[in-house]
């Protein structure tokens, strides 16, 4: 909360910062190189307007080395942490081409970053990040900044202040701050995902990063808890746990840690997911041993029967814009993708090509749904369009791929795969399955559920 | 410790040389038979396999009924097992179909209990590891309640059945190979108490 209210606090600052930061930086401000000409206004813009145009052309960023100045031991850890997680979240968002300090080693450069400007173009530069560090009082202040390298134009200035253990979370705003100005998108370096962890045959809910960074436990209850789902607002988790006896689905509130059934009656309540407003909860449950979907108000009462099959039909997921539940049904004789309306008409198959595709996950936008897919005695990760049906699988080989849960902006992938050997959260591009980054080391994980768009 | 946590450590204790897994020791076996309540945790200790119980004489205390309801279990599931009860039936992949064999287990096992009106079952439905865990606990359900159903069927009164899922969440085997697949789909049946009525 600290540096959100720095973050808007700052805003203003960016106007007043504008060009003048630039002569702010040095001490003897040199005047404009000849070369220079005055930038149009629409300058960063036109960075954006390039990128929308080819995806896949990158934005080419430098990032010489913060400036630091004041810090003692602890200051000093935190500040590598933030210049550390600024650059990891800005290098795996994938819309950056990024000159560290270590490629930055060879270049000339004066520390003037007027009269350097040119040489970092001549690099293969467009944009430049400045950071600048120091230790006040105990807390670490953060000053970055863009400069678009044509112009030589300050574009976007902030400045974040905080204590060490919030260096990380400085990291993440800013990387995210950056991200919307220059791609005019929302990042996801703010984003949680929950998960569950499994240490010493106990299963439990853990939040972390999702980056994997500061994982945290959220449940306690020393049994088998699974199946985590954010809610709408993202304040709390609904999952599913054993630990009254049969398997029922509990509550948990992030800010307070409290915990509560929500639905346990009867021997099996399994596999929440939330409605868009929250105002509901989809969910399987067992009528005299056959699981149907069914869905219940926050609370877990007002329940409502929303399929009736003689098969299995479970892990209903709810799709972002609402209107629509994706859901496995055994029905045509093996697990499969099927979508139906809130109340539960419409029922139609989705996925037609393997034996087994369950766990669907929506895309942000509605329009997909990624799922596991069993491919040549393999599990994968298969991702279809909801209109056209078209399906793409983005994971390959062994390591049983499995839990897929899209990104806050839609353009990343977190799964499971055993891959490693054990259970671990793997993070990959949604289009395509590149850049694969492994996010949780200790103890077995899986399931996990990226917290929605803010 | 309450009296069904007590009654299933040494139930447990008792069931566990018999019926584990031939290969690996089961990993809960404690936590397997606890159905009905949160007071053993998962980190109980296993009960050895050499350290089962004598069934401890009632002494005049408040532990009389306990001790005596923990003790008869023991011997009630030992003894049905001597006469033939079966206490896993299992199941093919991704199945929750009855083969012709386990319905020949499973009427042996209803003409036990029938044999027998007072004692209360409680039907545990497993899977393999392959495919999700959400899924599989839906497979556990529908398997625990298909033996359910037919023992049902055979004229077990429904009232003294119970199902509990644990999906794949509690294998007896932990390898990754269809010998331990096979003995990890199943339902597994075990008398946990006495009907009021």
């Amino acid at each position: 909360m600290t540096t959100r209210r720095f973050a808007a606090f700052s805003l203003p600052l960016l106007v007043l910062l504008g060009s003048a930061l630039i002569r702010a930086q040095s001490p003897t401000p040199p005047p404009p190189p000849a070369a220079a000409t005055p930038a149009p206004p629409s300058q960063p813009s036109e960075v954006t307007l390039e990128l929308s145009r080819n995806q896949k052309a990158k934005i080419r960023l430098a990032i010489p080395k913060y400036a630091a100045a004041g810090f003692s031991g602890a200051g000093s850890a935190a500040g590598t942490e933030l210049e550390t997680t600024v650059r990891r979240d800005l290098d795996f968002s994938g819309y950056f081409e990024i000159q560290g300090p270590e490629q930055l080693a060879a270049l000339n450069v004066s520390g003037d970053l007027l009269r350097d400007r040119d040489v970092y173009r001549s690099a293969g530069n467009d944009v430049l990040l400045a950071g600048d560090l120091r230790e006040e009082q105990g807390k670490v202040v953060f000053e970055g900044r863009l400069f678009d390298l044509k112009s030589g134009q300050s574009i976007l200035a902030k400045r974040y202040r905080g204590s060490f253990a919030t260096a990380r979370r400085i990291g993440h705003t800013f990387a995210d701050e950056v991200i919307r100005y220059l791609t005019g998108g929302a990042g996801f370096a703010l984003s949680e995902i929950a998960y569950v962890s499994e240490r010493g045959k106990i299963k439990e809910i853990w939040l972390m990063d999702y980056d994997g960074g500061n994982p945290r436990p959220l449940t306690g209850h020393r049994s088998t808890s699974m199946s985590p789902a954010w809610d709408h607002a993202g304040d709390g988790v609904a999952y599913t746990s054993f630990v009254n006896g049969p398997p029922g689905v509990y509550f948990a509130e992030v800010a307070s840690g409290k915990k509560r059934p929500l639905i346990t009656s009867g021997s099996l309540n399994i596999s929440p997911s939330y409605a868009p407003d929250g105002g509901r909860i989809a969910f399987s449950r067992s009528v005299g041993g056959n699981i149907e979907i069914f869905s219940s108000d926050a609370g877990g009462g007002n329940l409502r029967r929303l399929t009736q099959s003689a098969a299995i039909d479970t892990n209903p997921a709810w799709s972002p814009k609402g209107g629509t539940i994706a859901f496995t049904s055994s029905r045509a004789g093996n697990p499969q993708i099927y979508l139906m309306d809130e109340e539960g008409a419409s029922q139609r198959r989705l996925t037609f090509e393997g034996s087994y595709n369950d766990g669907a996950s929506w895309s942000p936008d509605g329009s997909e749904v990624a799922y596991a897919t069993r491919r040549d005695g393999r599990f994968q990760i298969a991702v279809t369009n909801i209109v056209s049906q078209e399906t793409r699988v983005i994971t390959a080989g062994p390591g049983e791929n499995e839990s897929p849960t899209f990104s806050p902006d839609g353009r990343k992938i977190a799964f499971t795969s055993r891959r490693s050997g054990t259970k671990q959260i793997y993070v990959m591009d949604a289009a395509d399955g590149a850049n694969v980054r492994q996010v949780t080391t200790a103890g077995s994980n899986d399931m996990a559920d990226w917290s929605r768009p803010k | 410790m309450n009296r069904k946590a007590l009654t299933c450590l040494i139930l447990a204790a008792a069931m566990f040389p018999l019926y584990g897994c031939p290969k690996k020791k089961p990993q809960t076996p404690v936590q397997d038979l606890n159905v009905d309540t949160t007071t053993v945790q998962p980190t109980a200790p296993a009960a050895p396999a050499t350290d089962v119980p004598e069934p401890v004489a009632p002494k005049v205390d408040d532990q009389i009924e306990d001790r005596l309801l923990s003790a008869d279990l023991q011997v009630v599931n030992d003894e049905l097992r001597r006469r033939g009860f079966a206490p896993d039936v299992y199941f093919q992949y991704d199945e929750a179909t009855l083969s012709d064999e386990t319905r020949d287990h499973l009427s042996r096992n209803a003409d036990l209990l029938k044999g027998a009106p007072q004692l209360v079952l409680i039907i545990e439905g497993h899977a393999d590891e392959r495919g999700t865990n959400e899924y599989n606990l839906a497979l556990g359900e529908r398997r625990a309640n298909a033996a359910k159903d037919y023992l049902a069927s055979l004229g077990v009164a429904d009232g003294r059945l119970r199902t509990l899922s644990y999906g794949e969440e509690r294998p007896v085997c932990t390898e990754s190979e269809e010998s331990c697949w096979a003995q990890n789909r199943r339902a597994h049946m075990v008398v946990t108490g006495r009907s009021n009525g």
